[in-house]
């Protein structure tokens, strides 16, 4: 089975365990992320993988061989893992094109240029192949750094944060570049980030950690944005509108009308989360000032701010009656949305972004 | 081509067997994909997911019998598979005469064995080891 297998691992920092009972899987072609704030371990998971960082318990397999295990410990130079970390580490004294053929100490210069070249030519490098470190951006550092890293044909393929360094502009069209070259090498991925729409973009399976060395949740970039398993999850995508409710009958009492409680127990407690976009806004005649289609019920609210963040807008209401009265919810709506707007306007939710926990 | 080698045994002969009998089941359907069998992977689907059905009750059986702390939280984890399952079984109905659903279908196949059934069961091991050798 060909990819990376983490068994059962478990670390420890003295007696503070950061790794409990780990175990999954990257098969060959799939790029799989960890997610998680600073100090939940998936950088110490990913050292253990690279075996930079001594296996405590249980085991890891690469391409059905196990690197390590109670016994074993392959070391990361016999692993053919290739990294890309935040800060590139290319050499500065050497060209573009011997950085890449650095690796290739195993091959016959004649092919290890071929290779290299091939490398630079996949991630748009070839042309600046004669060029130092020092003359490129930090997306063409990035380039390269990914060149160099895939030139050896790594059966595992490791990035610890490496777009980070990267402004905003550039960091979207490098992620997509990298996601394509790694796709077009069938390398089995996996990648470590705290960023969750970075996650989002780059992941075929996300691995949500928190802070007890323990995998929260594990699926799609759908089933972690739609189905968070708890608050922490849910919060991960960004702030999110919340209130307290009791299951009555099968069902929530609120300003925008009854919310289906599913399978939560009667007279349970629940915090009630909302997405900023899984409201919307709308005016008393039918028509919606965001463009999206009314859904049954709403609530009257008062418009408190709008602030226009490019293609979309976060606006701030209060409800004005019911059992929300005076609370205060953000809503992001496509485009600008117009303060002067004249006459009433109703808020209503998405059940599909509605999240329900129960209150411990 | 998935293959289960000593690391991934649960050393629980009935949930071993099981989990062979799924990866066997996940081998025929990538085989089916790629050899553009759909009628066949089409076939198999409903079969894989009902057996993994199957292994989940046994496998509640076995942690109920012996007290396992955390058989809640798994039998969570099993009930939330449900709307997985939905989906491999509406994208074998589409392989036929969609690339996209080929693809997916053999990823979430891959994933649903390996990370949802086998790995996820790595979390029981040593307590139900421990348990049947006190048994003994």
């Amino acid at each position: 089975m060909q990819g990376l297998h983490m068994v059962a691992v478990h670390h420890a920092y003295g007696s503070t365990a950061v790794l409990n009972n780990i175990s999954f899987t990257v098969p060959a072609g799939e790029l799989v992320c960890l997610l998680g704030p600073s100090g939940c371990g998936k950088t110490t998971l990913l050292r253990i993988a690279a075996g930079m960082e001594r296996l405590q318990a249980g085991s890891v397999i690469i391409d059905e061989e196990v690197v390590a295990d109670a016994t074993i410990h392959v070391p990361p130079e016999e692993r053919r893992i290739g990294y890309m970390f935040q800060d590139y580490a290319l050499f500065p004294h050497l060209s573009v094109l011997d950085n890449v053929t650095f690796g290739l100490f195993r091959r016959d210069r004649v092919t290890a240029k071929e290779r290299a070249m091939e490398m630079l030519d996949q991630v748009g490098m070839a042309r600046h192949a004669a060029r130092f470190p020092h003359m490129l951006s930090g997306g063409q550092q990035q380039r390269v750094a990914l060149a160099r890293a895939l030139a050896p044909e790594p059966r595992l393929f490791l990035l610890d944060e490496p777009f980070s360094g990267l402004d905003t502009g550039m960091r979207s069209r490098v992620r997509a570049e990298t996601l394509a070259v790694l796709k077009r090498n069938n390398v089995a991925t996996l990648m470590v980030t705290h960023d969750p729409q970075e996650a989002m973009f780059m992941a075929d399976r996300i691995k949500v950690m928190g802070a007890n060395g323990l995998i929260l949740q594990t699926g799609a970039p759908a089933d972690i944005y739609h189905k968070p398993v708890d608050e922490y999850v849910a919060h991960l995508f960004g702030d999110m509108n919340m209130f307290e409710a009791r299951v009555e009958h099968g069902q929530l009492i609120s300003s925008f009308g009854a919310i289906a409680a599913n399978a939560t127990a009667e007279g349970t407690i629940v915090r009630v989360l909302i997405r900023p976009e899984g409201m919307t806004l709308s005016n008393t005649d039918g028509s919606n000032t965001d463009g999206g289609g009314p859904q049954g019920g709403g609530a009257l609210v008062d418009i408190l701010s709008a602030h226009l963040l490019g293609n979309s807008s976060l606006v701030r209401f209060r409800v004005r009656d019911g059992i929300n009265g005076g609370a205060e919810f953000h809503v992001r709506v496509p485009g600008s949305f117009d303060l002067t707007e004249i006459g009433p306007i109703w808020a209503r939710v998405d059940p599909d972004h509605i999240f329900l926990y129960p209150l411990v | 081509m998935v293959k289960i080698t000593p690391s991934f045994e649960i050393e629980v002969e009935t949930i071993d067997n099981d989990h062979r009998r799924l990866v066997d089941f996940t081998n025929q359907i990538t085989a089916a994909i790629d050899d553009q069998q759909y009628a066949e992977c089409a076939r198999l689907v409903p079969d894989f997911i009902a057996l993994s059905k199957r292994h989940f009750a046994r496998e509640e059986a076995l942690l109920d019998k012996f007290d396992y702390p955390g058989i809640d939280q798994h039998r969570q984890h099993h009930a939330g598979l449900d709307d997985k399952m939905e989906t491999m079984l509406t994208l074998a109905g589409r392989v036929e005469d969609n690339r996209l659903a080929r693809e997916t279908l053999r990823r979430e196949v891959f994933f649903f064995l390996m990370d949802d059934v086998i790995n996820e069961d790595m979390d029981f091991k040593k307590f139900l080891v421990d348990a049947r050798s006190k048994e003994k």
